[in-house]
């Protein structure tokens, strides 16, 4: 930062510059004690950093700004050999592993997960066993310069399988705590469900013990210092299995995260994503859903409440393959204060997906003047022969003709806005596959909408 | 399908034709400072265009070829005539016009157009407009209609007020090139209060190998006037690469109307790369109507600035994509004023290998209160060779916005071509038929002679993959 007249003014930047230290020593710290092929992956990974833009997606490129990262005093976590430490499990739950950016791993495993031979293990210990799924980047999309990042830095990860014709009756809780200033962490998530199996899993990202700013529902004075985490999931369904991945991100207000998701759908098979973005200053995240089964297919709901100064950067991309696969996405932001969102979103038909029916909605509200939404429902169709391929997209305020019912039932106006704005991003909240994951994102919802809509009254008021 | 009914007969000859000019002046191929020099020397032009052509020309240098549609590096741009002067001077009525030229037109059917009931008539062969009539009616109600370069000349005032404030050279570096190298295009300037009851109508043609056009238009609309302005483009077929770069700007003072409407139907060799733009202030409506059937590529999407409290654009965008074709086509509406409205409506056919894009932007700024935003695209495959993109791009700022978008994609129905093929026709009319009612929203929108010549081009482009 320079100061020029006595103002203080943020040195120019790239608008894809993510700030980030990042060195070949980075990467050699980042891969002490790993085989000799991941230590190469990594080299090729940072090779890959270094050249590639922040957007190679032409379509998206007047749409990118990370100049909120201030990420220049960031060290990253390295990986240590500790074994995990365990931890109690919650009677709901079927499985925990829970990650800390101070290094920290613990595990939990229900009975009945043992005895189906689940496995949910630390990523670095394994890593030899799933060389077919890391060398050569595996699900990491090979021109996206922060995928890059995370495959060339990893030092945590998870790994859950669920083998063939397993059906968990609780979901698999996978939890990353980070936010403590300085640090970054950068983590690795491979799952796999084998054929016909069944199975629910909730990633949680929280703050840490040592985390700084605010948390999700925000509204606290500026942040001294960032944090940094980078996170993945790279799934593969084998035939005919059903998956319900929700995320909750609930990070504090200095956290910068980057996150990679990407699901490989066989035959028959399904995924049901359900993600909340609540937190952090600056989230960018990206969806790849490959359909690349006959039949398979993909429900994905998405919805973003941001206020403050918040960015959340968004793309899906959903690339029918096989033959009539489905896709149905619903992106949602509720915007308060100055917060901004991009809601960019790609559905491709290839040649070979005869008989796709394929849905992407992206839907916004923005709930103050200086609140900005931009989205880009894309479509590239090159099989014609669809059941259907459409996109729809609309940002509107606050219905009066709602607001108005609710009131002539005697709700007041501020709780009406409040119900209307949370029954809007309700959709995801109602597909979180865990009862106290699902009463807490409530909380968080609420609690943010109380934070956020002080400034709008106070704005009334004057 | 052996039953091809006259219906579908290729009537592409009728356009395909090349006639040998002899141009009185033209300069060499490529393009350098010279060149620039000598098109506005040539021309006779005041000084401040010159060093207008100039400041475009350094700038077309500097600029990068745009990256985010493909294929533009296969224009050689040193291959190119920049400039073409086939006759002497502005003709006056059609009688001076060279019996050659004439003849071209003939083909073109511009004289019984003329004779029916259209208003003037600026016909543009190749870099010059040679033909130009006004009725009477047009010149008592002060509406001028006349070349841009004779517009330069007799309205200089007029002219530098508004030339290149809508499309700036440094827009990017096809309004770059236009502006260095601009020549002919037509001029509209219709005075406060003054409706032009007719349609004023520009035939543009392209002839000659390797030459370049790169018309510019500005049109003028004082407070409380209305005008509709038509343009209609064919070209011959050739081998080798053509290159059109036009610049149009619309200026649509307060509680004034525009129409707009365009069929492009060049050859498909011609890359056309248009910048359109309008600048709609207080309570004025700006509305271009947009079809694009021809060229191996075309680059264009017309846009509306709503500048002014109360404005209201309407842009419907129509492509036909056939063999070997891309068309990156559709339309812009940006909200900078509060109460401002627009509707986007697109539609798009692709076959044969040829690939339809739908680009469009709508974007509500800061400050432009109670915006009413809708965008519509539907876009039509015919075959599984064929390709059909979407990208809109939708940037809102305001919280009071009422924006709705939707785009499908989908094939001919098989139960209409099947409900109609029991009905007699065969399945080429059938699926002609189906194409027609799909872009009737455009259709239904043009003079009835347009419409016709319009379903016509469909109908050849339609051949082109049937039977």
């Amino acid at each position: 930062m320079t100061v020029e007249g006595g103002r203080p003014r943020l040195a120019r930047r790239a608008l894809d510059d993510l700030s980030l230290p990042i060195d070949a020593t980075a990467v050699e710290a980042a891969g002490a004690g790993d085989p000799a092929w991941l230590v190469a992956d990594r080299r090729a990974a940072f090779a890959a950093w270094e050249v590639l833009p922040g957007e190679s997606n032409q379509l998206y490129t007047p749409y990118i700004d990370l100049r909120a990262a201030q990420l220049a005093e960031t060290a990253f976590v390295v990986g240590s050999s500790a074994t995990p430490g365990a931890m109690a499990l919650d009677a709901d739950e079927d499985a925990l592993i829970q990650t800390s950016d101070d290094g920290s791993v613990r595990i939990a495993l229900s009975e009945a997960a043992l005895a189906a031979g689940v496995t949910v293990i630390p990523l670095r210990a394994a890593a030899d066993s799933l060389r077919a799924r890391l060398d050569g980047g595996g699900a990491l999309p090979a021109d996206d310069k922060f995928a890059q990042l995370t495959r060339a830095l990893w030092s945590h990860g998870a790994v859950v399988d669920v083998p063939a014709g397993v059906r968990l009756e609780r979901p698999i809780v996978v939890r990353w705590m980070v936010g403590t200033a300085g640090q970054a962490l950068v983590t690795r998530t491979l799952i796999h469900l084998g054929a016909g199996a069944d199975a629910a899993i909730v990633e949680e990202l929280t703050p840490s013990a040592g985390a700084t700013g605010a948390g999700a529902t925000g509204a606290t004075g500026r942040p001294a210092s960032q944090a940094f985490f980078a996170g993945t999931s790279e799934v593969v369904l084998d035939a005919g299995a059903t998956l319900r991945m929700a995320s909750l991100q609930e990070l504090p207000d200095t956290v910068v995260a980057i996150q990679h998701r990407r699901a490989e759908i066989g035959d028959d098979a399904s995924i049901h994503w359900a993600m909340a973005q609540l937190g952090g200053r600056l989230v960018r995240s990206r969806v790849d859903n490959r359909l690349v089964g006959d039949r398979s297919s993909v429900e994905q709901v998405e919805i973003v409440f941001g206020s403050d100064t918040q960015v959340f950067d968004l793309t899906s991309y959903t690339t029918h393959i096989g033959r009539d696969t489905t896709g149905d996405l619903l992106s949602k932001g509720a915007l308060l204060e100055a917060s901004r969102a991009s809601f960019k979103g790609l559905i491709t038909i290839d040649k070979t997906a005869v008989g796709t029916d394929s849905f992407l909605g992206e839907f916004g509200m923005n709930l103050s003047k200086q609140a900005r939404s931009v989205a880009i429902p894309s479509l590239e169709i090159d099989q014609p022969d669809c059941r259907r391929a459409m996109h729809s997209s609309s940002v509107g305020p606050v219905d009066e003709t709602q607001l108005f019912y609710l009131e002539s039932r005697g709700i007041p106006e501020d709780e009406a806005r409040k119900f209307i704005v949370l029954g809007f991003l309700e959709p995801v909240v109602a597909r979180v596959p865990l009862a106290a994951a699902q009463d807490h994102l409530r909380e968080l919802l609420e609690a943010k909408w109380a934070a956020g809509t002080d400034g709008v009254a106070g704005e009334a008021a004057a | 399908m052996t039953a091809t009914r006259e219906i579908v007969t290729d009537q592409r000859d009728q356009f395909a034709f090349h006639d040998d000019i002899a141009y009185l002046k033209e300069t060499k191929r490529g393009l350098t400072r010279a060149t620039v020099e000598e098109i506005s020397a040539f021309k006779e032009e005041p000084d401040w265009m010159l060093q207008y052509r100039l400041r475009a020309y350094d700038h077309f240098l500097k600029r990068a070829m745009p990256t985010w549609t493909d294929g533009l590096d296969k224009i050689d741009f040193d291959n190119i005539v920049y400039y073409r002067k086939p006759s002497e001077r502005e003709e006056k009525s059609w009688d001076d016009v060279p019996d050659q030229i004439k003849a071209t037109f003939e083909k073109l059917g511009i004289p019984e157009a003329e004779r029916k009931f259209l208003a003037g008539v600026g016909a543009q062969y190749d870099s010059e407009v040679v033909y130009h009539s006004v009725k009477e009616e047009l010149t008592n109600i002060g509406v001028v209609f006349m070349g841009t370069d004779q517009a330069l000349k007799e309205y200089p005032d007029i002219f530098r007020k508004y030339f290149g404030t809508i499309v700036p050279p440094e827009d990017n570096k096809f309004a770059a090139l236009n502006a260095a190298v601009w020549s002919g295009g037509s001029f509209v300037y219709v005075p406060k209060g003054v409706e032009v009851p007719l349609p004023l109508q520009a035939y543009f043609r392209i002839n000659g190998e390797n030459t370049g056009q790169f018309e510019r238009t500005l049109i003028v609309v004082d407070e409380d006037a209305k005008v509709h302005y038509i343009e209609g483009c064919t070209a011959p077929i050739y081998a080798t690469e053509s290159l059109h770069v036009a610049v149009v700007e619309v200026v649509a003072l307060p509680r004034s109307k525009v129409r707009y409407t365009t069929i492009q139907n060049w050859s498909n060799d011609v890359y056309n790369l248009v910048t359109k733009r309008a600048h709609a202030h207080a309570n004025s409506t700006v509305e271009w109507i947009d079809a694009n059937t021809g060229s191996r590529k075309t680059v264009k999407f017309p846009a509306i600035y709503l500048r002014g409290e109360g404005a209201t654009a309407d842009i419907i965008s129509v492509a036909v994509a056939g063999k070997g074709q891309h068309q990156d086509t559709g339309a812009k509406a940006i909200h900078l004023a509060p109460n401002t409205r627009s509707r986007i409506v697109s539609k798009s056919v692709s076959k044969d290998g040829g690939r339809a894009t739908y680009r469009g932007q709508l974007k509500v700024a800061p400050g432009a209160t109670n915006v009413v935003a809708s965008v519509r695209c539907d876009a039509l495959m015919l075959d599984d060779i064929s390709r059909s993109d979407t990208y809109p791009y939708i940037d809102i700022q305001e919280d009071d916005t009422t924006m709705s978008h939707e785009a499908t994609v989908g094939k001919v129905s098989a139960d209409q071509v099947f409900y109609l093929m029991s009905r007699g026709l065969t399945e080429n009319e059938a699926t002609n038929l189906i194409v027609q009612g799909f872009l009737e929203v455009f259709t239904k929108e043009l003079p009835m002679e347009y419409a016709i010549e319009f379903n016509r081009l469909v109908k050849m482009e339609m051949e082109g993959s049937l039977g």
